[in-house]
């Protein structure tokens, strides 16, 4: 071959080149903050994380997980077969085959990525990332071409005209200048391939290890309070390790998919919102967007650079507070990037600095702050719903085996039927229980949501001082919301360790061990079809899907299952103060999730959570009913009787 | 929480916590058949209102503590007998089970009773003197009789403890023996039970000392008495808060138990439960007065139906608990669906006191509309649940008491149902009665029926006059019919209807006839009808005459009832005229002659009148009945045996019917009244 010193030389360029792209990427990541992250021991962990725990989310599309298995898997090998066959001109057959190989895999993967890309959904983003599978094409082609006479297929020189062989050889340089500046310039200036330079680091540096080998971490990170600003006002706020995240996102829009503020037609877009941080991070304007808009408003209007306040011209605020925090983008999320913790960030500046809450956002952290509950009833009624009820407190009897965290549903004449029914219940199975009374206050949930930590930890502090007093080996709760505090959130607080060897457990949880253990005996559950709502809070935040599913078989309920269910299911659109700050859309998520339960053709909904009951029986009638699984065991439960003996009765 | 929240606030009394607001105060239910023992039927009747959310239940109005006062006219509870205990503790964890709570009112009743039956014993009062209501006469109670029953308040209020219930009332209200030896109209003693302030006191005050030291501090002892007797001799307002305050600071009454008016007068009777002509809370100025000088929560029932009403007079402070006695009976579901945000289902209470008056005449309390109320025990469901059989094409004729409830039930029970009306609006016979003066809160019973059909879905067809082709091309599997009656003026063709020459009192009360000048209602009935057109007449100008060969107008309607008519009749100089037969109408130059005769002696007089009016019942509209049952397949049959068993219909028990079910109730079979109509309707239907 002539030009022999070309494509060397060309793969020597570009590796620079990328390495520049790269330092300058990573400036942009270290403009954010500090964040201690074990950097060794995650670069090491990357691979496993890669193969492992990111595999298992992209598996959930087998199509796309075998295609990128093949494509990216070849590339990678490729790449470095390339280098050393091309750039080093290391003289191996066996190398040369293997690197032939895995262009072939390289090949067949890309050919699938074309196939996806005549018809793309619409959650994947255009622009250049339609041009992403011929890039990988003619990286394959090309190389496969290039290494023939390494292999030995093709003799060394051919019998071509110098001319022709000077045609090909720039031909296929020039196919090797596109390609692999796609695969390497792109990857670290800003290409689609930027995925895979940023997703490998944001593995190794992410910020919730915990995540990885099957493990869950979705309690929000404290609030530094007493700094000089709070929350997240401009990019560079952020914690590197966010910003980095931001950069790994693939546009796939599986978020989009799945987010309901979306569907709903409310302004979020998760996956523009990442973007839109991309922009920030590094400056400029959303105008090469090429996804779905934030439903209703325009694209190219927005920019921001990492020095410049967030809401003031990147992203509107609406858009921060149409999120549920229902965690299905972070779910779905392939690149396991976190956006419920970003949205939260962002309004905790909002909240914390600027008290810009909207709607009844101000009126509810007032509230807490003066009550200790969002809706600021008096804090000596917290315990009126259970005059009826013989509750031992806490405070009388010092200690239970159960104590049962009644949460502010106690306020809510609804939540009540569930608080009583669960009641009902426990007592069945004769549990050894004490409540608050109260002493009990709102866990915090609403005001974090919301960004006011400054409350949250407020809360978590007096209300972990009050179980301190106590001695209890579970808790139990009706509430996911308080349960997620009680269980994930409030460690960070719990410098005295009130909750250190304490169970937390939600209701179906505990339930369903009363059943397994024969405490309790219901009948057979004799209406018409059912089917289950997973909440947020206790599925996908807490893992916990059997259970519910347990109790509802228990009554003999085969639950008709909703398309979204499980992981997937659809929030009910009461999460994260959405209600509260209440952002207009075109539909209402509690309206779709309820679409959700008709489809099953179901007469009944069962849920685990007041805030789901209240969202779903919002929705007009005629629909399917609502009942929290606590209110069906109740009305199924099998009760001993005892009669008096009277003169003169049979 | 809701609007609702000063209902839902807890109380204590004593140290028992009440969950809310709402009390079903003391009222004689005349369940204790079985020598006073708290039956079956009691106790579901109790527990349902626990079930329902009820707060507090003060059961057993008027239920004894000794064998001298009689128990079996009312069949009130008998706690004379340690037999009552178990019975007691049934109870008590009946109510307990749903987080109620309950007490009973205990009491001797002295001279306010009848000595003509179960042991005869000679009534007793401080002073001897007869009680008018009940016709009693009665003897003078000795110093060795009093401390007697004493010690018979004492014995009940322990077998109240050992029964397990929450506490003790001591009724010194309604002219009972305390409330005797209170008032200065009944108690003319000179010993120290009597004269002075404190004579008078000491009976009540002795019988609170004995039974607060049996019963302990902690047991609730609460005492129920009047805001002022109305009586000019008697206690007044004044009166009645010196009493309040004198007790009140012994430290040992728990909680006060407030009515408006004594009651030993057929006239003040009905203050003590006012009927639907009454407005809302008459009295509830006279328990505001008692809780401004006690110490302790004050409990005030009288005309207190709704929850907004309720809310309003707790958010004001007037008193402490809210008695919604009646409201119960109507609804005992009341407080549950206020919290299942389902306050428009209550079934309200409308003031017919069917229930009272038949109290008043020894028989079970029941009320006009919910006809399942006390009927609990025999499966008589409050809340009807969806069928899990087959769901079924059902036609009720008639959108009177007994179709509405036919369709709501029929409905309820999730099947098909197309109720047909012949007139342009629903409520039959009830939207008649409601268009007399002062009793126009019946039609609540319609209202509600109206708005639950229409809630339910049930297809409402007006105007539709029902005839066999209609029905068939229908093609129910069910068909009721409940097309009412007509009114019978034909009996006596003397009387002319057929000319003309009478109207019936359905013509005045809607309208169709205008009201003469000079009127004169015969009225054979004697219950609401002919009472209620006589005073619409009279309010609209008419000089009345109503007469009636029974023994007085109105003779067949309640004592909490009548009075309030006569209040009318007898202000707007309505006469009233007993024992006379009309034997003849005719005409006269442009005036009508009746002939009236004496049943006793025959003498005939006449009255020349402008128009003559007839109440004499209705007869059945039954010719669509005929039509459909010799094509149906029970011919028309009800099967009694299964009916008064509360089973289903034998033909229901099959998995499909072989044709059309013709079932008919109400006055289209005979004349009876609402609740019979409705009792029918639910039974038959709730096994649909």
């Amino acid at each position: 071959m002539i030009f022999d010193w070309l494509i060397p030389s060309l793969i020597a360029t570009l590796l620079v080149l990328a390495a520049i792209g790269a330092l300058r990427r990573v400036n942009f990541w270290r403009a954010g903050q500090a964040e201690k992250v074990d950097m060794w021991a995650g670069l090491l962990a990357m691979p496993k994380r890669y193969l492992h725990d990111l595999h298992h989310v992209v598996e959930r599309d087998k199509y796309m997980s075998r295609t990128h298995v093949a494509t990216g898997g070849g590339f990678v090998l490729a790449m470095v077969l390339v280098i050393l066959v091309h750039l080093f001109d290391i003289q191996s057959r066996i190398l040369a085959w293997m690197l032939l190989a895995a262009l072939g895999m390289m090949f067949c993967g890309a050919l699938f990525v074309f196939k996806r890309r005549l018809n793309p959904p619409s959650r994947l983003s255009k622009g250049p990332w339609m041009r992403l599978p011929k890039s990988l094409l003619t990286f394959a082609i090309t190389f496969f071409v290039l290494t023939l006479p390494a292999a030995g297929i093709l003799p060394e020189s051919l019998s071509l005209s110098n001319i022709g062989l000077t045609l090909v050889s720039l031909v296929l340089a020039l196919l090797v200048l596109l390609s692999l500046g796609e695969m390497l310039f792109g990857m670290t200036w800003g290409g689609p391939m930027k995925h895979a330079f940023a997703g490998a680091l944001h593995l190794a540096f992410h910020r919730r290890p915990e995540r990885f080998g099957g493990g869950r971490s979705t309690g929000l990170k404290p609030a530094n309070l007493g700094g000089e600003s709070h929350g997240v006002a401009k990019p560079e706020d952020f914690k590197w390790n966010q910003l980095l995240g931001f950069d790994a996102c693939v546009q796939c829009g599986r978020c989009e998919a799945m987010c309901p503020a979306f569907a709903a037609g409310q302004p979020l877009n998760p996956k523009k919102l990442i973007q839109d941080m991309v922009v920030g991070l590094a400056g400029g304007t959303d105008e090469k967007y090429a996804g779905s808009p934030y439903p209703n408003v325009p694209v190219g209007k927005a920019s921001g650079s990492p020095q410049e306040i967030i809401t003031e011209g990147l992203v509107s605020a609406d858009t921060l507070w149409s999120c549920t925090t229902c965690r299905a983008c972070v779910e779905e999320c392939p690149m396991m990037i976190e956006h419920v913790d970003a949205i939260v960030d962002m309004r905790r500046f909002l909240t914390l600095e600027k008290g810009d809450t909207p709607n009844k956002g101000a009126e509810v952290l007032e509230n807490i702050i003066a009550t200790d509950n969002p809706n600021g009833y008096a804090p000596g009624s917290r315990t009126h719903w259970a005059a009826d009820q013989n509750l031992a407190v806490m405070k009388d009897v010092k200690k239970a085996e159960v104590l049962f965290w009644v949460s502010d549903g106690a306020f809510d004449m609804r939540s009540q039927r569930i608080l009583r029914a669960f009641v009902k219940l426990l007592k069945a199975a004769n549990v050894n229980v004490a409540i608050l009374g109260d002493e009990e206050r709102d866990s915090g949930d609403v005001a974090r949501r919301l960004g006011d930590d400054a409350t949250f930890q407020s809360l978590a502090k007096r209300n972990l001082a009050t179980l301190a007093q106590y001695k209890f080996s579970t808790l139990v709760t009706t509430d996911p919301h308080a349960f997620h505090c009680l269980k994930n959130e409030y460690a960070d607080f719990d410098q005295a360790g009130a909750l250190k060897d304490v169970e937390v457990l939600h209701h179906t949880t505990f339930l369903n061990r009363l059943i397994e253990q024969g405490m309790l005996q219901v009948d057979r559950f004799k209406g018409g079809k059912v089917t289950y709502h997973d909440p947020c809070y206790l599925g996908r935040y807490n893992g916990e899907y059997d259970s519910p599913r347990a109790l509802l078989s228990s009554l003999g309920i085969e639950v008709a299952e909703m398309e979204r269910s499980g992981y997937r299911s659809r929030c009910c659109g009461g999460g994260g103060g959405a209600p509260i700050t209440d952002i207009p859309g075109e539909r209402r998520i509690a309206d779709m999730r309820m679409e959700d339960v008709a489809a099953t053709g179901a007469e009944l909904v069962a849920v685990g959570c007041q805030q789901c009951t209240a969202m779903l029986e919002g929705v007009v009638e005629p629909r399917p009913q609502v009942r929290d699984i606590a209110e069906i065991m109740a009305e199924h439960l099998v009760e001993q009787l005892v009669e008096h003996t009277v003169e003169g009765a049979a | 929480m809701s609007q609702y929240d000063a209902l839902f606030e807890p109380l204590n009394i004593n140290k028992l916590t009440i969950r809310n607001r709402i009390v079903s105060t003391a009222h004689a239910e005349v369940y204790a058949t079985d020598g006073g023992m708290t039956t079956d039927r009691y106790v579901k009747y109790y527990e349902e209102k626990a079930k329902g959310g009820c707060g507090l239940c003060i059961c057993g109005g008027s239920s004894v503590v000794s064998i001298d006062s009689p128990q079996s006219w009312w069949s009130s509870v008998n706690l004379s007998t340690d037999r009552i205990i178990p019975h007691f503790q049934n109870l008590a964890d009946a109510v307990h089970k749903h987080g109620g709570k309950i007490m009973i009112q205990i009491t001797h009743m002295g001279r306010r009773s009848r000595w003509d039956g179960e042991n005869w014993p000679n009534l007793m009062s401080p002073s001897g003197i007869r009680e008018p209501v009940h016709r009693a006469t009665c003897k003078t109670i000795e110093v060795e009789e009093i401390w007697r029953v004493i010690g018979d308040f004492v014995q009940a209020a322990r077998r109240a403890k050992e029964g397990g219930l929450d506490g003790v009332e001591l009724s010194a209200v309604h002219q009972h023996m305390i409330d005797q030896f209170w008032s200065p109209r009944v108690n003319k003693r000179t010993d120290e039970w009597g004269g002075t302030f404190e004579g008078r006191m000491k009976f009540g005050m002795e019988v609170l000392k004995a039974v607060r030291e049996e019963v302990g501090p902690d047991f609730v002892v609460g005492m129920r008495i009047t805001g002022d007797e109305f009586h000019p001799d008697g206690l007044n307002h004044e009166d009645m808060k010196q009493i309040a305050q004198y007790y009140d600071a012994t430290g040992m009454v728990d909680y006060f138990g407030v009515v408006g008016s004594g009651c030993d007068t057929h006239n003040t009777l009905a203050n003590v439960i006012p009927n639907m002509s009454y407005p809302p809370e008459p009295f509830l100025h006279l328990a505001a007065g008692i809780k401004e000088v006690v110490n302790v929560p004050v409990i005030h029932a009288q005309n207190i139906k709704d929850p907004n009403q309720a809310k309003r007079i707790l958010e004001a402070g007037y008193v402490d608990f809210v008695g919604m006695t009646r409201a119960h009976i109507a609804d005992p579901h009341f407080i549950a669906k206020i919290k299942m945000d389902q306050v428009d289902q209550i079934r309200q209470c409308v003031g017919a006191n069917y229930c009272i008056d038949r109290q008043y005449q020894g028989l079970d309390v029941l009320c006009v509309q919910n006809t399942a109320t006390s009927r609990e025990y025999m499966g008589l469901p409050h809340i009807i649940e969806k069928t899990t059989g087959p769901i079924r094409n059902v036609v009720v004729v008639g959108g009177g008491p007994g179709g509405l409830e036919a369709a709501r039930v029929a409905a309820e029970r999730g099947h098909k149902v197309t109720l047909i009306e012949k007139a342009p609006e629903l409520g039959g016979q009830i939207s008649l009665a409601a268009k007399a003066p002062q009793r126009d809160q019946i039609a609540g019973i319609s209202r509600w029926l109206i708005m639950e059909v229409e809630r339910l879905g049930v297809e409402v067809r007006l105007d539709t006059a029902a005839d066999a082709d209609l029905i068939q091309s229908l093609n129910p599997e069910v068909c009721v019919l409940c097309t009412g009656g007509r009114p019978f003026l034909e009996q006596n063709p003397e009387w002319g209807a057929e000319e003309g020459l009478v109207v019936s009192t359905w013509d005045i009360l809607n309208g169709s006839v205008e009201p003469g000048k000079n009127v004169l209602i015969y009225d054979t009935i004697c219950e609401f009808s002919g009472m209620s057109a006589a005073d619409y007449l009279a309010s609209k100008g008419s000089l009345v005459e109503l007469v009636t060969d029974d023994i007085k107008p109105g003779v067949g309607i309640g004592g909490t009832t009548f009075p309030t008519y006569y209040r009318s009749l007898y202000e707007k100089e309505v006469i009233m005229t007993s024992d006379m037969l009309l034997e003849k109408v005719y005409r006269e130059d442009d005036k009508l002659v009746a002939v009236l005769e004496n049943e006793y002696t025959g003498q005939q007089e006449e009255r020349v009148v402008d128009q003559v009016v007839v109440e004499n019942g209705t007869r059945p509209n039954e010719e669509l009945y005929y039509a459909l049952k010799a094509n149906s397949v029970n011919k028309g049959q009800i099967d009694n045996e299964a009916l008064f068993d509360i089973k289903p219909q034998p033909q229901l028990l099959a998995d499909k019917l072989d044709g059309m079910l013709l079932w008919r109730l109400g006055d289209c079979v005979s004349q009876r009244n609402i609740h019979a109509a409705m009792y029918d309707a639910l039974r038959l239907c709730k096994d649909l």
